[in-house]
């Protein structure tokens, strides 16, 4: 079995702080300790302000905030940059620059050793 | 039940049970907690803690669950905390994780040189281990007219999951033995 991130780290991060899900609510502006109870659950994704936010609570990157969140966008990220890269390389009428292509395969490449389903 | 050592960093879920319900702790790669706390039932408090159990291994999807051996001959555990690590035991089988049973013995040698020390020691250790998540949890010096303190669950599933994790050893395969007894 393969080693996958949870989908957040809200909850370890709320708890270190010692705070309450409505403290943490109040500093989200919202109403009240439920929506952050649905994050901490994994059963709501919260939008890039709410993300912003938390990342300024906690002092935290959002992509450490939201590890495996962060690991299947990346995955997914990196086999549309293969494709994109393969796709350009077939356009013989036009010629990419060379750093276009070097990104697009550091891109795929720095992800091909990872699996997207353990 | 799988008898292969899973991954170094895979998460474990360590259980503590008492006689309040049972304090737990999820431990992840370079031993970072990522959730501890204490679970109170009430009622038939087995079941209720079982249920309790199933979820959070439902939310955390651990690779090894950890709990203390209470079928050693110098275990001085209730009779309905014995049942309740045999429910444990089959529950994770169900559920298909891996499961690791250490005696209080091992814990203390794992923690004290000479393998000898007291409780509120240990939690002392792991709250300057981990000064964040467990500094403010860390009860009073317990008297003797005193009861335990509820929050000494967290420490023994912290002290558990800690001794799995220094030890990693081929526990499971104890499992089925200690299911057929």
């Amino acid at each position: 079995m393969a080693y996958s991130q949870l989908p957040n780290y809200l909850r370890a991060n709320r708890k270190r702080l010692a705070l309450s899900q409505d403290e943490v609510a109040f500093l989200l502006g919202t109403k009240n300790g439920a929506k952050v109870s649905r994050y901490e659950h994994f059963v709501r994704v919260p939008s890039l302000e709410t993300a912003l936010a938390y990342e300024a609570i906690f002092k935290r990157s959002a992509s450490e905030l939201f590890g495996g969140l962060y690991q299947k966008v990346e995955l997914e990220v990196a086999e549309r940059a293969k494709i994109l890269a393969e796709r350009t390389k077939r356009q013989k009428t036009i010629r990419p620059p060379v750093h276009k292509h070097q990104a697009l395969t550091d891109i795929a490449g720095s992800q091909s050793n990872k699996t997207l389903n353990p | 039940m799988k008898k292969q050592i899973p991954p170094k960093h895979a998460r474990t879920l360590a259980i503590a049970p008492s006689t309040r319900g049972f304090g737990f702790a999820v431990l992840e790669e370079h031993n970072t907690l990522v959730d501890w706390g204490v679970k109170s039932v009430t009622g038939d408090k087995n079941s209720r803690s079982i249920a309790k159990m199933e979820e959070l291994i439902a939310h955390y999807e651990p690779a090894v669950l950890v709990l203390q051996d209470t079928s050693t001959k110098h275990s001085r555990r209730a009779p309905r905390i014995r049942a309740l690590s045999r429910q444990i035991l089959a529950m994770a089988v169900r559920c298909k994780v891996s499961a690791a049973l250490f005696s209080a013995e091992q814990v203390r040698q794992a923690f004290f040189a000479d393998g000898k020390g007291t409780k509120h020691a240990l939690a002392e250790i792991l709250a300057n281990r981990f000064p964040d998540e467990l500094g403010s949890r860390l009860p009073p010096k317990r008297r003797p007219w005193m009861s335990e303190d509820y929050r000494m669950d967290i420490f023994d599933a912290v002290a558990l999951a800690l001794v799995f994790r220094l030890k990693n050893v081929k526990e499971t395969a104890r499992v089925e033995a200690f299911l057929e007894n």
